[in-house]
């Protein structure tokens, strides 16, 4: 809850303008729907008092029923403009969380940052984030809206009616559906959580059944696995099972609460009538109004079912909008890039990845790492770009170390392609001027030129070629050069490549090469490479092996 | 747990339905003792008992929100029923079938069973009742109305006129806000998970405060768009809440100078009463009422048949079963001989083949000519289309099938790890063997993991290189000592050292007696076999 509540005011602050207008005109058709049915019961009591009274001529109608037709049409607009003034504000808000939510993550360790790619934890944001978009619209402005409605309808109804009457319907008001609501959310959290939990269960076992399903009818567990997808579905239904009863609970405590306060009203009302403290048409406003107050608390049983989502997606998204304070300043490193018996660990893992490694590219250079797969290449690389940090041993580049150095200063000299090729969806320039946003078209052909794809996309439509998500519509050896092309538009001194030429045939792969060092003639550029077309640029050749003389666990 | 019978959902739909209509009704019954009180404390207020009126419109509600809960329980029970339906059914149909869904991926699928079926819930839950309640509701409260006064029902009749118009004017503007409006928000996802899936690598040069520009742009273009449809929804739902908003408002007038004398017609001649007037005031809104749950509801059948339409297409599919259930059997002893004959499947007509226990086949041609499917043939994973596969002359059949995949061992050339433990993804449960760590070179990868063989592997064995990802392959298949092993492009994409590990671990597994068919591009590979079967040429070695 309090997670919920801070990201509600991370939001709120955000969009404030636009959430004050917005709750002023949902207090407006509130307050507009209770004077609606209070005065309209109030005129009619009244019309009839005065028509009984044989008074029916002096009565002036025409104010309240100007008074009734106004407050329906206003109603009707202030509906209106209260659902796009409340709507925009709260699209701007998701707008600017999914904004900060990039901008936090920005700043997460690289690790962090790499295991985002899995699928399961991207679900999770777009599930998480469309969970939050709730908790404005259906939580916190209707509360909000609804208190001031129900303060201010006592305060009008303590003057104009009985002050017993306004404590009893204001009162009853604010203090039931809240307790109401804290007190369901409170015993449906649990229930929730569970039901999150066996549904993600379920899903991800479902996930390893189909992809898995001939690997796992060989095995003979095809039927087990099954039945585990459908344990997990039926722990979710008995959650739920248990959620709806919540809900009807609540909500049937919600219903009562409006009726007694109209049964509360009525009584008093009738009571002093008779004691002759009010007329019948006073307490013809006070059952009407307690009858009205009951469209308030409608929203209550929305945010209860929506509640336990919102808590638990806040508490997941939260830690990530902590934008750390931007570390800048610091120079771009430049100079020879040296590696002094570097090691690197895994977290927990008991031992380095590769024998220690040393290795000098100086400006100009071409150096390649060799290595079977899984030898550790590409976390050299990373090393090198400063990404991770050494378990032991020393990484400079002229002087400096690389991890040490804040973000802009370090990916202002270095570019790193790895061999996932990073696209997103949009044209080819705009994915080119994400490293380079000033870059003239000129530019851009040219560095395509480089990598060898500027034919290609001259025969489709150029620079302007759409991408679809993650970069679909370009094979994988076009998209790994377009990210090749990306990096060479910084103009980087040092150049770390993975694989650049994968999946090209021999005679490109040559081309690149060449046009790579042409492009970047006195960058240092080091490379994890297996192919001959990649191995024969090299000015050195480094091997990465595998660490020797293990404690072995398993005494092999 | 106990499940509720899905052959219940019909009578549990309709109970519910029924029973939120008589909720419903009930209130016009509480709202008539509140008009009832009204009035006579206008025209005689010493008569009244306070806490009698007051206990009356109380047991009224009671019973308003008892049969209201009722109701829900009905139809949360059909709605779990239906969805527990839906989703078993998807997931032994996945089970059975021999041949990935042309819907889409195993993540697909999975996110169609787990998170987008809940969409039907609200619409059983709340659509289904809200129509029941506005074809019986305002029918109900127009004839009351008319049996009063024939000027209310006339003003009801001509605000809420034209219903089904009214109906059409609210399918509209739900359906263009729900299609439209939810299609954009699901894309600005969409376009957040394409920047966070680039952003590790992105950032890597230097591109990663572009990247959020460019997508706090695209969001931006996105939210007006949104709000361009949004409004015309909320235009055309404003329209029908005028209509019930003039609706009240004509009623509360009419009775108002009804009552004050200055109107004498529209009541049949009779004069109304003041409890009469005031009930007919309560009534109005109610007569919107229902007209208005539907119109908020309609979202929710726009979401559920969008998902219904998605699983009807996914069960549309023709797809091919598996042999057998997939459940644990003895292994058949001893190894018997394989046989094919005249097999054919798809467009691929596979040479006769005969295998002996102790021998090792490699099976060789370009891409495309078949080697993984006779494979998948071998292994019960498909089933010929013509022709049959014989084991010690037994043809391989659905009661076969289980008992001979427990004599085999699969290696596939891209495996699916389980969300488990690696020691799970191998043996299932069982503790490695130390001589299989050994004849599958494990030794390395279970050093290089955080927790050895207790760390959990995710989608696509994350955490494990190609190469380590083989050895595990091999492992998997070695475990439980299978008389005959099927490998598919043992070596492929594998460096020099790695490919050779593997292959070492194979004839290990031969020289030790084991029986290998292996189907690879290879020509070291395959020479190590006793024999190679070409697939795709006329003349196969037999």
């Amino acid at each position: 809850m309090t997670a919920l509540l801070r990201l509600v005011l991370i939001l709120a602050r955000a969009e404030q303008r636009a959430l004050w207008r917005g709750l002023a005109l949902s207090v407006t058709v509130l307050a507009m729907g209770v004077a609606l049915l209070g005065l309209s019961g109030w005129f009619i009591t009244a019309a009839a008092a005065a028509g009984m009274a044989g008074l029916g001529i002096l009565f002036n109608v025409f104010a309240p029923s100007a008074m009734v037709r106004l407050l329906a049409l206003g109603r009707t607009a202030a509906r209106y403009g209260e659902r796009v003034l409340t709507h925009d504000a709260t699209l701007r808000a998701l707008s600017g969380l999914r904004i900060r939510l990039l901008q936090g993550l920005l700043h997460s360790p690289y690790r962090q940052l790499e295991r985002m790619r899995a699928n399961a934890f991207l679900n999770r944001v777009t599930a998480d984030t469309d969970a939050l978009d709730g908790a404005l619209l259906r939580l916190i402005l209707p509360a909000l809206a609804g208190w001031t409605v129900i303060l201010c309808s006592g305060a009008l109804l303590w003057p104009l009616v009985h002050p017993w009457i306004a404590l009893a319907v204001a009162g009853g008001y604010l203090i039931l559906p809240t307790a109401t609501f804290a007190l369901g959310q409170r015993v449906a959290r649990h229930p929730a959580r569970r039901a999150e939990a066996a549904l993600q269960a379920a899903r991800s076992r479902l996930i390893d059944l189909v992809a898995g399903r001939d690997d796992l009818a060989m095995h003979g567990q095809l039927r087990q696995s099954a039945a585990q997808v459908e344990t997990a579905f039926a722990r979710h239904a008995a959650a739920r099972a248990r959620l709806d009863g919540i809900e009807r609970v609540t909500g049937a405590l919600l219903d009562m609460t409006g009726a007694g306060l109209t049964v509360l009203a009525l009584g008093l009302g009738i009571a002093l009538v008779q004691q002759g403290a009010i007329t019948a048409p006073q307490a013809a406003i006070g059952v009407f109004v307690a009858l009205a107050l009951g469209e308030t608390v409608a929203p209550v049983r929305r945010a209860l079912s929506e509640i336990g989502r919102m808590t638990q997606a806040a508490r997941r998204i939260l830690p990530a909008l902590d934008t750390p304070a931007e570390a800048s300043g610091g120079q771009p490193p430049e100079g020879t890039l040296v590696f002094d018996a570097v090691t690197f660990a895994r977290p927990e893992a008991d031992r380095p990845v590769f024998a220690p490694l040393s290795l000098r590219v100086a400006p100009g250079e071409t150096v390649v790492l060799e290595g079977p797969s899984g030898s550790g290449k590409s976390t050299a690389l990373l090393l090198a770009a400063g990404a991770l940090t050494p378990s032991t041993g020393t990484v400079r580049i002229g002087g400096q170390d690389p991890a040490a150095l804040p973000l802009t200063a370090r990916t202002g000299s270095i570019a790193v392609v790895p061999q996932r090729h990073a696209l997103i969806a949009g044209t080819v320039a705009e994915n080119l001027r994400l490293a380079a946003p000033e870059a003239s078209e000129d530019r851009l052909w040219q560095v395509l030129e480089t990598v060898q794809l500027a034919d290609t996309l001259r025969a489709r439509d150029g620079l302007e070629t759409r991408l679809g998500f993650r970069g679909t519509g370009l094979s994988g050896g076009e998209a790994r050069r377009l990210v090749l092309a990306r990096a060479l538009l910084r103009q980087p001194r040092l150049l770390l490549l993975d694989e650049p030429t994968e999946g090209l045939d021999a005679e490109t792969a040559r081309a690149v090469m060449s046009g790579l060092r042409a492009a970047c003639p006195g960058a240092a550029i080091l490379l994890a490479a297996h192919r001959t077309e990649e191995r024969a640029c090299a000015d050195r050749h480094v091997r990465v092996t595998r660490p020797e003389n293990l404690h072995d666990r398993w005494g092999i | 747990m106990p499940r509720t019978d899905p052959s219940n959902f019909a009578k549990d739909m309709r109970r519910g339905t029924v029973l939120s209509v008589a909720a419903a009704l009930v209130w016009l019954a509480a709202a008539a003792v509140i008009a009832w009180s009204l009035g006579t404390l206008l025209t005689d207020p010493s008569r009244l008992q306070p806490l009698v009126m007051a206990g009356g419109f109380a047991a009224l509600a009671l019973l308003r929100s008892l049969l209201e809960a009722a109701a829900q329980r009905a139809l949360a029970r059909a709605a779990d029923a239906r969805i527990a339906a839906l989703r078993d059914g998807i997931t032994r149909a996945e089970a059975a079938a021999a041949t990935p869904s042309a819907h889409g991926g195993a993540g697909a699928l999975a996110a169609l069973a787990a998170e987008k079926l809940e969409a039907v819930r609200p619409y059983l839950l709340r659509y289904r009742p809200a129509r029941m309640r506005a074809s019986v509701l305002p029918l109900v409260i127009l004839a009351i109305a008319a049996w009063h006064s024939w000027a209310v029902a006339v003003v009801l009749l001509l605000a809420g006129p034209l219903i089904p118009v009214f109906m059409a004017l609210v399918g509209w503007a739900a359906k263009s806000a729900s299609e439209e409006q939810m299609a954009e928000i699901g894309q600005l996802s969409d376009l957040l998970v394409d920047r966070l899936a680039a952003l590790s690598d992105l950032r890597l040069v230097g591109a990663g405060p572009q990247t959020v520009d460019s997508f706090a742009r695209a969001s931006e273009d996105l939210r007006h768009r949104t709000m361009a449809v949004l409004r015309i929804a909320f235009l055309s739902s404003t329209v029908l809440e005028l209509f019930s908003a003039l609706g009240v408002a004509m009623v509360a007038i009419w009775v108002g100078f009804s009552l004050l004398g200055e109107l004498g017609w529209g009541a049949w001649g009779a004069e109304l009463s003041p409890a009469v007037g005031i009930y007919l005031l309560l009534l109005a809104p109610e007569f919107f009422q229902p007209l208005r749950d539907l119109a908020a509801a309609w979202h929710d059948r726009a979401a559920a048949e969008a998902v219904l339409d998605e699983i009807d297409a996914w069960r549309a599919e023709d797809r091919p079963q598996r042999m057998g259930h997939g459940t644990q059997a003895a292994p058949l002893a001893p190894l018997p001989v394989v046989q094919l004959q005249g097999v054919s499947r798809g467009a691929i007509r596979f040479p006769d083949l005969r295998v002996a226990p102790g021998e090792t086949v490699a099976l060789t041609g370009p891409s495309g000519c078949g080697k993984t499917t006779l494979l998948r043939l071998l292994a019960g994973l498909e089933r010929p289309d013509t022709g049959r596969i014989l084991l010690d002359g037994r043809v391989l059949e659905d009661d076969t099938a289980d008992a001979w995949r427990a004599t085999l061992g699969w290696m596939p050339q891209a495996p699916h790890f389980g969300n488990r433990s690696l020691r799970h993804n191998i043996g299932f449960g069982a503790p490695l063997d130390p001589a299989l760590i050994e004849t599958a070179r494990l030794s390395e990868v279970l050093a290089s993991l955080p927790r050895g063989d207790l760390t959990r592997l995710g989608e696509r064995g994350a955490g494990l290189s190609g190469g380590e990802a083989r050895r595990v392959t091999l492992a998997r298949a070695l475990h439980g000592r299978p008389g005959l092993i099927l490998a598919d492009e043992p070596t492929a994409d594998l460096d020099a050292a790695t490919a050779h590990a593997i292959t070492d671990g194979l004839m290990r597994y031969v020289r030790d007696g084991g029986t290998l068919i292996l189907a690879t591009h290879d020509p070291a590979l395959a020479a190590r076999m006793d024999r190679q079967v070409a697939l795709g040429t006329a003349e196969a070695a037999a």
